[in-house]
Parts: C-alpha cells; sequence; structure tokens
C-alpha cells in the first residue's frame, strides 16, 4: 500500500516538476549562462565575454534611463491604486445611494486585459478626437492637441494613469473587505465618545486595515513587475526609449536588437533587483507577523 | 469503476516518445508556414494563393499568420529556439543577411536554377535581394515602390495641375498648398518606420546611393556633411509646418487617412497604400495618385527605395522538398503573382505577370523602378538591426523636436559606432 502511495505521488509530481524545470528553472539558468556570452540569438558562434555584458550597463545611458522609469512606475503603480483604493472603499462603506451600482463600475477594469485597457486609454489619449483632449477643449475652449503619449515627457506618467486606473477596482474590494472585518461597536463607541470622521478613519480604521494594505502592497508590486503588456501595448517604450522600464529595455536590447547576451546580464540585474524587493518585503511581513501575531 | 494499472500508465509513458517520433514521419505532407500578411486584404489573398499551392500539388500548408510588428520579433524568439516553420515570410536585406549569417536558413542555389528563375524573378529585385554570402536563400515574393502619393482632389482644388519634379518645385507645392491652408505632409511615425523614407530619399538624392551604402555598412559616420545636409533639408520642412502636427502619435494607416479625407495633400509611403485605400474604396487615378521623390542635386542617380517581401526556408526544416515545391510555385505562378499583387498592391517579382494586371497607380509605380538607376532597401532593411533601431528612434525623436538635430545626430553617430562594434 505505501509503495503504491509512493509510486503515484512520484507519476503524479513528475509532470508539474518537469514544466516547472523546463519554463521556470531552465530559462533562469539559460539566462545567467547568456548574460557572460555575446549570443545573437541564433547564432552558433559566440563568445564568452565575462563580465563585458555587465560592465556596458554602467555606460549604457538607456539602462539608466529604464532604472528611473522603473522606480517611477513602480512607486506611483504602487501608490496611486492603493490611495485611490483606499479612498473608494471609504466613500463607498458609508452608505451612499448607488453603492452596489459603483462598487461594480469601479470594480470592473479588473476584469479586462491590459490590450483592452491598453487599447482604450489610447483612444482617450488620441491627439485630435481623444476624449481627454476633447474635454480640455470643451473646458478651455482653445484648440488642444496635445500628443499624451507621443510625447516623451507625459508618455509614462499617461501609462501610469491608464494602469491606476485598471488596479484601483482590486485595492478598493481588498479594502471593502477589511472595512467589514472591522466590529462595528469599536466604531460605535468612538462615536459615542465624540470622535469626527476624521479622527474615527485616521486613529481606528486605517490602523485596523493594516492586514489589507499589507496584501494590497504585495499584490500591487507582484502586479507592477507584471506591468509590461500595458507599456508595451500603449507606448512600446517610446517616444525614444522615454518610457521604457527595465523589463521593456530587456526586451528591445534582446528582440529588436537581437543583443540577447546583453539582454540576459540586463534580466540577472533586473532579477537581483526583484530579490530585493522581495527580501525586503519578508523582513517586513515578519515584523509584521510579530507585532500583529 | 475501471483504474489504470501501474502496467498501462507505464506503458503508455514508454510508447508516447515513440508516436512523438514517427509523427514528422506522417506529416511529410505538410508545409508549416508563418508570414506578416495579416492585414484583411492581405490574409485573406495569402491563403487564398496558398489554397492554389494546395490544388496544384499533393501538400498541405499549416498557417501561423503573425501581426506584421509583432513578427518582427516573433520569427527571431523561434530562430532563437531552433523551432522555425518549414517557410516563412521575411523583408530582404539586412533582415536575411542577419539570420543568414547565423547559419538559420536553408540554401536554395539548386531548386533556383532547376526552376529557371533567374528568367522569372525581375533582376533588379533578384540582384540585390536573394544572394547573401554567396548563396542565394530568398525568393522574392512581391516588391514595393516609395513614392509621394497624393489626393487628387486636394491638389485640384488647390490649383495644383503640374506635380514637383525637383527640390525647389516641391518646396513650392508645398508653400502653395499651405497658403489654401492645407496640410502638405501627412506622416504616421508613431511605429517609426514610416519616418525612414525621408531620411532614405534625402540621403538617396543629395549624396548619392554610393554614399548611402557606405552609411548603411558602417563605413561613414551619422556626423557627415552628407548627413548634416539631409537631416538639414527635413528640418527646413518640419520647421516650415509643412508636416502634420503629432506625426508620432498616428500610424502609417492614421496618415493615410489623413491624405484619403483631404486633411492632408501628401505622405510619402510605400505602394502598400494603394491596396489600403483601394480597400476603403477610393479609385487608383481618379482619387489618388502619386510622382517620385523629387531630385535634390544634379548628376546624382535617381534610386528608387522600398522592401522586398520574400519567401525562405528554415534551416532546420523538416519538409526541405515540400518548402521548395511552395516558394517556386509562389513565384512562378503568373496567376499567383497577379492575385497577389493586385490585392497586396504591390508590384510583381515576377517577370512574366502581365502589366496590364496592374492600376493606373502601380503601373506607373512600375514604370518608375524600372526606369530608376538603382532599387535601395529602405532604411530598416538595409543597415543591421541593431543599428535600424538606433536610427528609428532618431528619427522619432527628430520628429518630435526638430530643434535638437546637432545633438540629436552626435549622440547618434556614437550610438550607432556603439552599435555596429555589437
Amino acid at each position: 500500500m505505501e509503495r503504491d502511495k509512493r509510486f503515484w505521488r512520484i507519476v503524479l509530481l513528475t509532470p508539474p516538476l518537469l514544466v516547472f524545470s523546463v519554463l521556470i528553472v531552465w530559462p533562469l539558468l539559460s539566462s545567467f549562462y547568456y548574460s557572460f556570452t555575446n549570443w545573437n540569438g541564433f547564432s552558433s558562434n559566440y563568445q564568452f565575454v565575462g563580465l563585458g555584458n555587465f560592465q556596458k550597463i554602467w555606460t549604457d545611458r538607456l539602462f539608466f534611463q529604464a532604472t528611473i522609469n522603473t522606480i517611477i512606475w513602480m512607486v506611483s503603480a504602487l501608490l496611486l491604486p492603493t490611495l485611490l483604493g483606499l479612498v473608494l472603499a471609504l466613500l463607498l462603506d458609508s452608505k451612499v445611494r448607488g453603492g452596489k451600482f459603483f462598487k461594480t463600475i469601479f470594480y470592473l477594469p479588473i476584469c479586462l486585459s491590459a490590450i483592452v485597457v491598453g487599447q482604450i486609454w489610447i483612444w482617450i489619449y488620441q491627439p485630435n478626437w481623444g476624449l481627454l483632449n476633447t474635454f480640455i477643449e470643451e473646458i478651455t475652449g482653445d484648440r488642444f492637441r496635445y500628443a499624451w503619449l507621443a510625447k516623451p515627457d507625459s508618455a509614462l506618467f499617461s501609462v501610469i494613469i491608464a494602469w491606476s486606473w485598471q488596479q484601483t477596482g482590486l485595492s478598493m474590494v481588498i479594502y471593502l473587505a477589511g472595512l467589514t472585518a472591522i466590529p462595528s461597536e469599536i466604531l460605535e463607541s468612538s462615536v459615542s465618545e465624540g470622535a469626527t470622521t476624521w479622527q474615527r478613519i485616521w486613529y481606528i480604521v486605517i490602523p485596523l486595515l493594516v492586514p489589507s494594505t499589507v496584501v494590497v502592497i504585495a499584490l500591487s508590486v507582484i502586479n507592477s513587475l507584471k506591468g509590461f503588456d500595458i507599456l508595451y501595448i500603449m507606448t512600446g517604450g517610446g517616444p525614444f526609449n522615454s518610457s521604457d522600464t527595465l523589463a521593456m529595455h530587456m526586451y528591445n536590447e534582446s528582440f529588436k536588437k537581437y543583443l540577447i547576451g546583453y539582454g540576459s546580464s540586463i534580466s540577472v540585474v533586473l532579477f537581483l533587483i526583484a530579490l530585493i524587493i522581495i527580501g525586503i518585503y519578508f523582513r517586513q511581513l515578519r515584523k509584521f507577523d510579530q507585532i500583529y501575531g | 469503476m475501471k483504474y489504470i494499472n501501474r502496467r498501462t500508465l507505464l506503458g503508455t509513458l514508454f510508447a508516447l516518445p515513440f508516436i512523438c517520433l514517427t509523427t514528422p514521419a506522417l506529416a511529410q505532407s505538410e508545409v508549416t508556414i508563418s508570414h506578416y500578411f495579416t492585414g484583411e486584404l492581405g490574409l485573406k489573398a495569402f491563403g487564398e494563393q496558398m489554397e492554389k499551392f494546395e490544388a496544384a500539388t499533393s501538400y498541405k500548408m499549416k498557417n501561423s499568420p503573425v501581426g506584421h510588428e509583432d513578427f518582427k520579433t516573433d520569427i527571431l524568439v523561434r530562430a532563437s529556439g531552433s523551432s522555425l516553420p518549414d517557410v516563412f515570410s521575411y523583408w530582404a536585406g539586412a533582415r536575411v543577411q542577419f539570420i543568414a549569417d547565423s547559419d538559420s536558413l536553408r540554401p536554395i542555389d539548386q531548386m533556383w536554377n532547376e526552376a529557371g528563375l533567374d528568367k522569372i524573378v525581375a533582376k533588379t529585385v533578384a540582384d540585390s535581394a536573394t544572394m547573401y554570402n554567396g548563396k542565394r536563400f530568398l525568393v522574392p515574393f512581391n516588391y514595393h515602390y516609395s513614392g509621394m502619393f497624393y489626393n487628387t482632389k486636394v491638389m485640384a482644388d488647390a490649383g495644383i495641375t503640374k506635380m514637383p519634379t525637383d527640390w525647389n518645385g516641391f518646396l513650392a507645392l508645398c508653400k502653395e498648398l499651405q497658403s489654401k491652408g492645407i496640410t502638405p505632409i501627412a506622416l504616421g511615425s508613431k511605429n517609426r518606420w514610416p519616418a525612414q523614407f525621408w531620411f532614405d530619399y534625402l540621403l538617396l538624392r543629395s549624396a548619392g546611393p554610393d554614399y548611402r551604402t557606405q552609411l548603411m555598412a558602417g563605413k561613414a559616420s551619422y556626423d557627415d556633411p552628407q548627413v548634416k545636409l539631409a537631416m538639414g533639408m527635413w528640418k527646413a520642412l518640419v520647421d516650415a509646418g509643412y508636416f502634420v502636427e503629432n506625426a508620432n502619435a498616428n500610424t502609417w494607416t492614421d496618415a493615410s487617412d489623413q491624405v484619403a479625407r483631404g486633411d492632408a495633400a501628401m505622405t510619402l509611403m510605400g505602394t502598400w497604400i494603394t491596396g489600403y485605400w483601394n480597400g476603403l474604396g477610393l479609385v487608383p487615378g481618379a482619387d489618388y495618385d502619386f510622382f517620385p521623390f523629387p531630385s535634390i542635386m544634379a548628376g546624382v542617380p535617381s534610386a528608387s527605395v522600398g522592401p522586398v517581401d520574400g519567401l525562405v526556408i528554415g534551416a532546420n526544416t523538416t519538409n526541405p522538398r515540400g518548402a521548395e515545391e511552395f516558394l517556386k510555385f509562389m513565384v512562378s505562378d503568373t496567376g499567383v503573382q497577379a492575385a497577389w499583387s493586385k490585392a497586396q498592391g504591390a508590384l510583381s517579382a515576377n517577370v512574366n505577370v502581365d502589366a496590364s494586371n496592374y492600376n493606373s497607380v502601380m503601373l506607373k509605380a512600375f514604370e518608375t523602378v524600372k526606369n530608376s538607376d538603382a532599387f535601395a532597401f529602405n532604411y530598416d532593411l538595409a543597415t543591421p538591426p541593431p543599428v535600424a533601431e538606433v536610427g528609428l528612434s532618431m528619427f522619432a525623436r527628430f520628429m518630435d523636436d526638430p530643434s535638437g538635430v546637432d545633438e540629436i545626430m552626435k549622440q547618434t553617430a556614437q550610438d550607432v559606432a556603439g552599435a555596429f562594434k555589437e
């Protein structure tokens, strides 16, 4: 009987382990390997360049631009949906008319794929007939033809707004769930003690929402790291690399310039950055567990 | 209830590799293909030509089309994984050179000679597009020509009856259109490549094809006076307000729509625009026409610019015979070539295709190429891909803010030099 169990365990675990090894472990190890080569992606003739690719990173101005963009992207993609989600959850948690309707409306974008969201916002940002410029024209009465996605100053921020529009619904739902878990007695007693609405939110609700915030932040970080698709759809890293993130830069170097070796070295750096972020996050999580048990 | 016993399970697992190994043998009659003809007209027309091949032979085509822009990456990802299809479409020039250098393509010299393709394929195209490293790799499927396509009604309404042949005439035309409240030139450089034709022609018409070849091969610098002169002429056009606003926000179809609607008078684009416009119901000759890019310097050869779409065979094809049959059929069958060029708005690579198959505009394009001193691949097909990436970004950056042209060119010269070293 025990032998049979062991047999079935091996049989059932082998396929997922194989898939995991082929799709995750092998590409990861390959990336490390190729980061020390000048491989162009398909030539059998390539050389080991040692740390050459990593040295090149330090002189690559596009890498530094992409790093700054990645920081802006991650911080904005973390803060905006979290704060907006919290505000919306607080507003909708009070018994407003049409609350269910608004919850559905605000949650809806998260159900859409990044391609759909990207396309919707491309139309909104269209310089000649897009919703945003038309709205500004209506307000100001002047002709307004700003190309939001085609200008280097605004391209990245325009995508961040589109991204936040999609992601806010997720934070809102998590915060709404957190709000329903707060015992009503605490809030009622604070009212009888004479606390103002603002004091209730600041001293009672927000501290009690810390567990929800941890979940929201974790999801936001994971989602922002995955935020390649919407950038690819809306700007492709352009105009002229102004909205390149590290992931986009790695993609461009690898698959547009065919410098797989160099692209791999960027992916290794990106991997190390992700590792550091995850390390910090787990450390904070341990501290949080010690406090909240 | 029946359970799978261990013996059956292990037996199945052992049988699987055998089944996998024998499948390719069974699939010998199948030819896998990937291509970038995914526009509404192109996809349908390409499918129809494949059906003709299937009807004429015992082979079955397994088709996997990929969108034009995505194809550029997709096919190389497949090449890097040694999983190229038997046949795929590709742009002749530096792109084919790049993968031929990496031994990812199968030479077709024997098939070319056996089928007598020298007598079938247009010489202009065959000379420049098919040979790489001394071997033949590509069968041209069609080619395009880039010219100044314009809205005939807009021009007529502006009182313009004669199209310019030299630079001064062109500047006068732009000025005249602008004075009548019409934006002279539409450009949709969102995907960067449509801007390249301006650089191509300005450089070819001022510095000549030989200098351009040197620049494309890294033997001349983007800091050279020849390049500065070409960029200076381009800047003068932008500064004069002859281009539409926000070119970087539009795609080439947006720019084509602007011309079709009459919001702009003309656009520098390839003959595929005729396929697009015909699909919108515009009549060649009546609603639109073209004129060749004007001459700039006297004595400089008149080069035509455009891409050649070709078909190539992956080095690891499991069905070389089927793949070669397909290539041979697609270029030698005049019915296929005529139908394809009509649907796609392309010039046929096959010299035996009756010119009466072309509409008046395409016929004019055909004659223009025939009478040109040289045929040059457009920028991103004429220079290695890492360099093309630098250049294409440079064009978009220039269109955004031409005032910084000196700084842009300085940076480009540095980046291109670095890209050539890769």
